[in-house]
């Protein structure tokens, strides 16, 4: 393992990097978006006359002034960039502003005139699959529905001694990324534009924006990196379309840069989901029927929500062998908000359930949690849990035999307590599909460069989002070449710079790095040997690659600015598809990560509080490529699903936001989570392995919930079945059973 | 009289004069101006950021008159008389200061967005308390969220940063 200071680290720890909501330009106007005031209403008129008549307004523009396609989306494009007629939630765009300041643009956006008629609000998916609901689009409230089926569900369950069925709930989580939404849009003089707006796929905004402006995709450049946090909140357009029919309308540059309210209002989030799963074991403890529905919250529109919804339902199962399975899934159109791509994507949701039902069957058979995942596990050469053929690797047994060893280590440590306050520990597992999965256009590439300045230049189509990506392109180029990190130089996040690599999504960043020196290594290597052979009469045997340059009996005898001089550069480029299984199972994945965790909690008796004591990840994902960027994404992670399970709830109230800044929707703070996280990598991969390194950007995000909340179980008793957990939840529990003047071993009720 | 609140003070100015990372800046400012916009616009001092614009995240931390202050709730008049350092005023082309430097080397950050406000928040720190324990440390970085490394980074950032002072000393 290396502990590899990040390329960008000087610049983000002296305040000097420039994030694209820091640009400014000659003559730069600024953007302010009319939204709606309704989750659903009818447009009657929209009357901009008084606001163009502001002094310092340059350009008002409605739905008349959107020259080519009036909508956007990932999956389809059914969210209007400007509405015309009907309005679906309340940041749905209505009209914006170009003016001279954000004082101005303000203003205006107050005299822009529209009259609603108000139309029923449909903010549960109960309400939106009423028969006398209204429809929110042409087909109707369903966006999608997905299902999987194996094994004779009704057969396996009557051979069950033990059955559990619940339902969960888990709530709208924010992305709450520190920097908003935002950027300069800005008119190139030879025609064309700029767009300086973080994402996690500059291609695809290019693809889009070029359908909405009516301008070809060569005229578009998008500038796209760096990002002050995504996590899955800006893969799908945000404020790019508005800026830019701005700058196309006035000529001028210009900056949008979302307040938090404003992101709060516009922006995508976490799917809330109900998942309601009948589990059911036999004599020996082996599952051996599991039906589950899911119904998901997916808001005004669709982004990527059918692909969150497969997801879920191929994550049903996690890491568990179960011969028969029956999993309905439907994600449902409603007025609140939009649900959309998050670290995790579903998996968070569906994992919370499965393993809540993996420790109420334990109780219920009185086993413990680690026996009951022990008899269950898949191993090695099982199918995935679609029944595709996937990576074999060890990793399910290795997190649970590593978390179960923490876990007993926890238990054995437990301190003296004060008579108010309860211990409890708590563990569990997951799998996690990285890529998009079969059938999913999910391409790569990289390219690799030696230039006429000497410099080894590495470029890919990823954006660096905070992420660390920059860190593990310098890494494996530097391993796989042998040079040095002086000699090269690293290019992402520029559609007129960088070749197509796919989004910078669904763990893959990583994995497609190293993929992408696997193909460009040999072919670059021989030529640049070739050369070198040629121009120091030697063969190419003798010769290596190594910091500075060509390397001959352990010294450098020719830097590579003296390869490239007086010759053509050297470069070769690769594109490929993200590995998927040899079985043609729609959305199935192939390379998957795995993930053990231990929670500690304590639990104030007299407040409900609860707090994380001890968060402990065992982490299987191939080799680590950068220490501190594998540690930060799974600290990270592990942090933000303490959020979600104890903090996180984006309120809805008749489709409005009641949290609308971060007083009201909190997340966690350095107070809110253990001093002292901890974290162990299992790196060993089978011998025939050759997918190398994987990606842990959302595994340490999906398995923190449910094992928070078996170590409630066991500190007071409480089976959670919705999430956030809330101190008044805790407090109805332990007063109704009388935990506070009870026994200590407070579960014991329970069981 | 009726007195319009949207717009009064919209065309006035007043005349403000303070010490910018040591350098003496006079200029007017809007009566209504918040201290964050001036900082990051006319001054073009972008290290300051912003984010959640209540003063709830710590984004736009500066040090005013060597204490730990958030600008998005400061006007830009309150700086009148004062002495200000943001981010910038931490380092040198050629040097960086040891926080910062603990930062890079500790990973004590990923996307860099709350990272300015934390250094300067763990420098105001360790200039009252130069070994901080973990209380002291939660006490002092509580003002300040971050969402990419769930505080473990930063945390041992600090702790390095506070090892470095005790052996310069």
């Amino acid at each position: 393992m290396k502990k590899n200071i990040r390329p960008d680290g000087k610049e983000k720890v002296t305040g000097r990097l420039k994030y694209l909501t820091d640009l400014a330009f000659p003559n730069m106007l600024y953007g302010k978006i009319l939204r709606s005031p309704y989750p659903h209403a009818r447009i009657l008129s929209i009357s901009t006359d008084k606001a163009k008549q502001l002094p310092g307004v340059q350009a008002v523009i409605t739905h008349k002034d959107v020259p080519g396609l009036n909508g956007f989306g990932i999956v389809r494009p059914d969210q209007p960039v400007l509405c015309k007629d009907i309005v679906r939630y309340v940041g749905d765009a209505v009209a914006a502003v170009a003016a001279d300041s954000i004082e101005i643009a303000s203003r205006a956006l107050e005299l822009i005139d529209v009259q609603y008629e108000p139309l029923p609000v449909l903010d549960s998916p109960e309400k939106a699959l009423e028969a006398s609901a209204p429809l929110l689009h042409p087909d109707g409230n369903v966006l999608h529905r997905a299902s999987f089926q194996k094994g004779d569900i009704e057969a396996e369950f009557s051979k069950c001694t033990t059955v559990v069925e619940e339902t969960y709930h888990v709530p709208r989580q924010l992305h709450a990324y520190m920097e908003t939404e935002g950027g300069v849009i800005v008119p190139e003089k030879g025609g064309g534009l700029t767009v300086y707006v973080g994402t996690q796929h500059g291609f695809k905004d290019r693809f889009q924006l070029s359908r909405i402006l009516g301008v070809s995709e060569a005229d578009i450049r998008i500038v796209s990196s760096p990002m002050g946090g995504s996590f899955g909140g800006k893969d799908e357009l945000n404020i790019q379309p508005y800026g830019a029919l701005l700058a196309i309308a006035t000529g001028k540059p210009v900056k949008i840069h979302q307040t938090r309210q404003e992101s709060m209002r516009s922006s995508i989030k976490r799917h809330p989901m109900m998942i309601t799963m009948k589990t059911g074991v036999d004599r020996a403890g082996k599952l051996r029927a599991h039906q589950t529905t899911i119904v998901a919250d997916t808001g005004a529109y669709a982004t990527l929500g059918p692909a969150i919804l497969d997801f879920a339902v191929e994550h049903t199962c996690g890491p568990y062998l179960i011969p028969a399975v029956k999993t309905n899934g439907v994600s449902i159109f409603t007025n609140n908000g939009v649900s959309g791509e998050f670290r995790g994507f579903g998996g968070n949701q569906i994992t919370f359930a499965l393993e809540g039902q993996i420790d109420r069957l334990a109780a219920a058979i009185g086993i413990d949690g680690i026996d009951m995942r022990r008899r269950n596990i898949r191993n090695e050469h099982d199918l995935g849990p679609l029944g595709q053929r996937i990576a074999e690797t060890n990793g399910a047994s290795d997190v649970l035999q590593s978390a179960a060893a923490v876990y007993a280590e926890k238990k054995r440590l437990l301190s003296n307590q004060d008579p108010w306050k309860r211990i409890g520990t708590g563990m569990a597992i997951t799998m996690h599909g990285g890529g998009l999965g079969f059938g999913r256009l999910d391409p790569a590439g990289g390219r690799l460069s030696l230039k006429e300045d000497g410099e080894i230049e590495i470029s890919f189509g990823f954006e660096e989002a905070g992420q660390g990506i920059l860190g593990v392109i310098e890494a494996i180029t530097t391993e796989q070449l042998g040079c040095a990190k002086e000699d090269i130089s690293i290019v992402i996040g520029d559609t007129s710079l960088v070749p197509s690599s796919g989004s910078t999504t669904a763990s893959r960043g990583t994995s497609m790095v190293w993929h992408s020196l696997q193909r460009l290594k040999k072919p670059f290597l021989q030529k640049l040997l070739a050369r070198a052979a040629g121009i120091m009469g030697m063969k190419e045997e003798q010769l290596s690659i190594g910091p500075g340059g060509i390397w001959q009996n352990g010294e450098c005898r020719l830097s590579f600015r003296e390869l490239v001089s007086e010759q053509e550069p050297i470069i070769i480029s690769t594109q490929f598809d993200f590995p998927v299984s040899p079985d043609p199972i729609d959305s199935a994945h192939f390379l998957y990560t795995y993930s053990g965790v231990v929670a500690q909690v304590e639990v104030d008796l007299l407040t409900g509080r609860i707090n994380v004591g001890e968060l402990h990840q065992s982490i299987s994902a191939g080799p680590v490529v950068n220490e501190m960027g594998y540690l930060g994404q799974i600290e990270g992670g592990g942090v933000m699903a303490i959020g979600y399970t104890l903090m996180e709830d984006v309120i809805m109230a008749d489709g409005h936001y009641v949290t609308e800044n971060l007083d009201s929707y909190l997340i966690p703070g350095i107070k809110d989570v253990p001093f002292d996280l901890q974290m162990k990598a299992i790196e060993s991969l089978p011998e025939e392995d050759h997918h190398g390194p994987r990606g842990v950007g959302e595994i340490g995000t999906v398995a923190v919930a449910p094992a928070i909340a078996n170590a409630i179980w066991d500190a007071i008793g409480l089976r959670v079945s919705q999430l956030p957990v809330k101190p008044e939840a805790v407090l109805k529990s332990t007063k109704e059973r009388g935990v506070l003047h009870g026994s200590q071993s407070s579960n014991s009720g329970a069981k | 009289m009726e007195v319009n609140h949207q717009t009064a003070g919209r065309n006035e100015t007043m005349s403000v004069s303070f010490l910018l990372n040591g350098e003496h800046i006079q200029l007017n400012v809007s009566p209504v101006a918040r201290a964050v916009d001036l900082i990051r616009g006319e001054l073009d001092q972008t290290g300051t950021k912003i984010s959640c614009g209540i003063g709830r995240c710590g984004a736009c931390s500066i040090l005013v008159n060597e204490k730990l202050m958030v600008s998005c709730l400061l006007l830009a008049y309150q700086l009148d008389g004062t002495s200000v350092t943001t981010i910038e005023g931490l380092s040198s082309q050629d040097e960086i200061h040891p926080i910062q430097k603990a930062f890079l080397e500790e990973g004590g950050f990923q996307c860099g967005y709350c990272t300015p406000g934390m250094v300067l928040a763990t420098k105001y720190l360790l200039d009252s308390n130069a070994e901080p324990d973990q209380h002291a440390i939660q006490e002092a970085l509580s003002g300040n969220l971050c969402r990419c490394t769930g505080y473990g980074g930063i945390i041992r950032s600090v702790r390095c940063a506070t090892s470095n002072q005790e052996g310069v000393r």
